[in-house]
């Protein structure tokens, strides 16, 4: 990989993913959790710092995605796909807040909002 | 013989007077029950005596008559396949004469007197002999050939040797030493207990005792002639292992001394060992056993010479040039013993009670364990290995006798209420154990079992110590702030435990693993941490690897009879197809 090109991986359904590659971001068309998994394996191999992981893509595959969480030089980020977003993303920022505090702080925030 | 005078009587111990003229330890016999006795303190002409039965009905003014001679063990063939009691006393003939409970004052000879043995000479007419130089032998037992020594003290040239049949009382010998004065040697000889038996040089023991019990052999092996203790509370296993260690031990001999413990556990002993087969000359394991019991409705005093009684025998053994293993089943009993002797002596206490010389009587029963160049001319090597049980009261092991046995001995097998708790049996607790022997006998496991062997067992401990570091984060945050790699180590850790360490005593095939197995096994298991590593590394999945079809097959690997070990080589090459298939799918 030459030094030009953006260090971010991006991983999903093939029509969510194709507009990263326009900015130089590494796209690699995932739908299977194999294929996930596959793809979220060889950007880490090819020390890819920053993963996007479309949330379609991450539900598919939960048991790859553990293996980067503890991992210090990657970060896989779950965004939306084409259909907008499911809450997966922020389901997962709720439980790390849950598991790093010890209380859900986040419920407050919500209700205020409504 | 002197005749004293009892003044005092307090419980075992009494007091008499017009004793001038015994010595230290000498054997007496008290009041007209004629009680054994042996004299542990002296001042004036009073002694104390402490009285290996039951005492009460006893007053002042009744007789007590001196013996003249220490406690003292007849040894000589008959030995083998007995039961006794802590002062030599056949608990059978005892039975057979007095019933189900020992009346007071019984004399039973110690062997059996009427038995005609086959004596083989090996000595000649003419022969020099030394002390410990064999003049013959007689087959005990099938597998026990029991040598005759020329006694300690007696040497010169034989006379006269006898061929064919005798009993223990007739002379099988005549030995004229250089005074010109003529020995009648019968095929027993006596010694006093408390005295070790000597021996020509201590050597430093090289060889493992393998006891097919895997925790022991593979973590902490103890050297033949090494000195072990097991320290565990209630309901740990302490028998149960001392029991295996018995049954499985590599030794040519064993010696149970059953010390203060429940009677039934002498019963099991009873039961089962006629019962089960020695894998190496497929007799009954009794044909290679002595047992010693003192269990805990017994009398005390005798509790106390139990453990010197049974060390004697083990000595006596030893010098034929038998590797001989003995167990004490509680030194924790024989040192209660000690004190209650020791409170009615009136003497000042030490801790917790227990007399000041508690450490030096511990260090006194150790050491006349170890590998040696036995007494005579042809330089037999003989070995005891000596396993004391310890029961400290709540499992704590900072109380007076754990900590002055662990002082001396090399092997510490530390059992844990946790892991009996967590039915993990045997309950040794591999953090807390150690054995000192491992690098002396590492150089005998390469040239005997494997080069990798030192190797495995390396990393298996590293293994058990990472899986204790990181369960202490789990504890903290959760098994998800793992690493891959780290549930991995976990993993196999915990495949070492459940699949290697784990042992079941009552299963016929897992009672007993040979070293070739434990060797199979543990690589086996490492095998796949290595292989799964690798998977992981190659991109596979977690679960994939952990959900391995062939774990199984490793977890079963414990009931894989001896004589099939070629399954090993095909779990081995399922593990690494597996493997490959793995790889090849993670790596699309």
């Amino acid at each position: 990989m030459s030094d030009k090109v953006l260090r971010i991986g991006v991983v999903g359904e093939e029509d969510a993913i194709l507009a990263f590659k326009a900015i130089g971001a590494v796209a690699i068309p995932a739908v299977t959790a194999d294929e996930v998994a596959a793809a979220l394996f060889k950007l880490n191999q090819d020390k890819v710092p920053v993963i996007f992981i479309t949330e379609q893509a991450a539900r598919v595959a939960p048991e790859a995605l553990t293996r980067y969480e503890t991992s210090p030089d990657v970060a896989v980020i779950p965004i939306p796909g084409i259909m907008g977003t499911d809450g997966y993303g922020e389901a997962r920022v709720r439980e790390n807040v849950i598991k790093a505090i010890g209380a859900d702080i986040l419920i407050n925030q919500e209700k205020k909002e409504e | 013989m002197a005749q004293g005078k009892i003044v005092k009587v307090a419980g075992s111990l009494i007091v008499a007077e017009g004793m001038a003229s015994v010595r230290m330890y000498d054997m007496v016999r008290v009041s007209r029950h004629r009680l054994i006795g042996e004299v542990i303190e002296l001042r004036g002409d009073q002694a104390s005596i402490q009285v290996y039965e039951e005492t009460s009905g006893l007053g002042p003014g009744e007789p007590v008559e001196s013996t003249g001679a220490p406690l003292s063990l007849e040894l000589g063939p008959g030995l083998i396949e007995s039961i006794f009691d802590g002062i030599q006393r056949p608990l059978q003939l005892i039975r057979e004469k007095a019933g189900d409970r020992i009346t007071r004052g019984i004399e039973v000879p110690a062997l059996d007197e009427e038995k005609q043995w086959e004596f083989v000479p090996r000595a000649r007419v003419g022969d020099q002999v030394d002390a410990g130089d064999v003049l013959g032998a007689v087959q005990e037992t099938p597998v026990v050939e029991h040598r005759i020594m020329v006694p300690n003290g007696v040497a010169g040239t034989v006379k006269q040797i006898h061929e064919g049949k005798a009993t223990i009382r007739d002379t099988v010998a005549v030995v004229e030493d250089a005074q010109g004065k003529e020995h009648q040697l019968t095929m027993t000889q006596r010694w006093p207990v408390r005295q070790g038996r000597p021996y020509r040089e201590k050597l430093f023991p090289q060889q493992p005792m393998v006891t097919g019990q895997r925790v022991i052999d593979t973590l902490f092996p103890i050297a033949s002639g090494g000195v072990a203790a097991i320290p565990g509370p209630f309901g740990s296993g302490k028998t149960v292992v001392q029991h295996q260690l018995a049954k499985w031990a590599d030794a040519d001999i064993i010696v149970y001394v059953g010390c203060g413990e429940r009677g039934n556990e002498m019963t099991d002993v009873l039961k089962e060992f006629p019962e089960l087969h020695d894998p190496r000359t497929g007799e009954t394991l009794m044909k290679r056993t002595v047992l010693i019991a003192n269990t805990s409705d017994m009398p005390v005093a005798a509790r106390e010479a139990s453990i010197y009684t049974g060390i004697t025998i083990a000595e006596y053994f030893r010098d034929m040039g038998y590797r001989v293993a003995i167990m004490a089943d509680s030194t924790s009993r024989w040192a209660e013993a000690l004190r209650e002797m020791s409170g009615r002596l009136e003497e000042m206490p030490g801790e917790e009670g227990y007399p000041a010389y508690l450490s030096s009587r511990i260090a006194e029963f150790y050491e006349r364990a170890g590998l040696v160049t036995c007494l005579g001319q042809e330089g037999r090597t003989g070995s005891i290995s000596a396993i004391g049980a310890v029961s400290p009261p709540g499992g704590d092991i900072s109380e007076p006798v754990s900590q002055a046995t662990l002082r001396i001995v090399k092997v510490f097998w530390g059992l844990s209420a946790q892991l009996a708790y967590r039915r993990h049996f045997p309950a040794i607790d591999w953090l807390l154990s150690y054995s000192l022997y491992v690098d002396n006998l590492a150089g005998w496991f390469t040239d005997n079992v494997s080069p990798e062997w030192n190797e495995l067992r390396a990393n298996t401990m590293r293994l058990l110590q990472e899986e204790s570091e990181l369960e202490e984060i789990v504890r903290l945050v959760g098994t998800d702030a793992l690493s891959w790699k780290d549930r991995l180590t976990m993993e196999v850790a915990r495949s070492i435990r459940e699949d290697y360490l784990h042992q079941n005593a009552f299963d016929d095939i897992d009672t007993y693993t040979s070293l070739k197995k434990q060797f199979l096994m543990l690589r086996l298991i490492l095998d796949y941490g290595e292989k799964g590593q690798m998977a992981l590394d190659a991109g596979s999945n977690l679960s994939d690897v952990i959900n391995m079809p062939v774990r199984e097959r490793i977890g079963r690997a414990k009931y894989i009879p001896e004589d099939s070990l070629y399954y090993f080589q095909e779990i081995e090459t399922e593990l690494a197809n597996q493997v490959t298939a793995l790889i090849n799918r993670g790596g699309m």
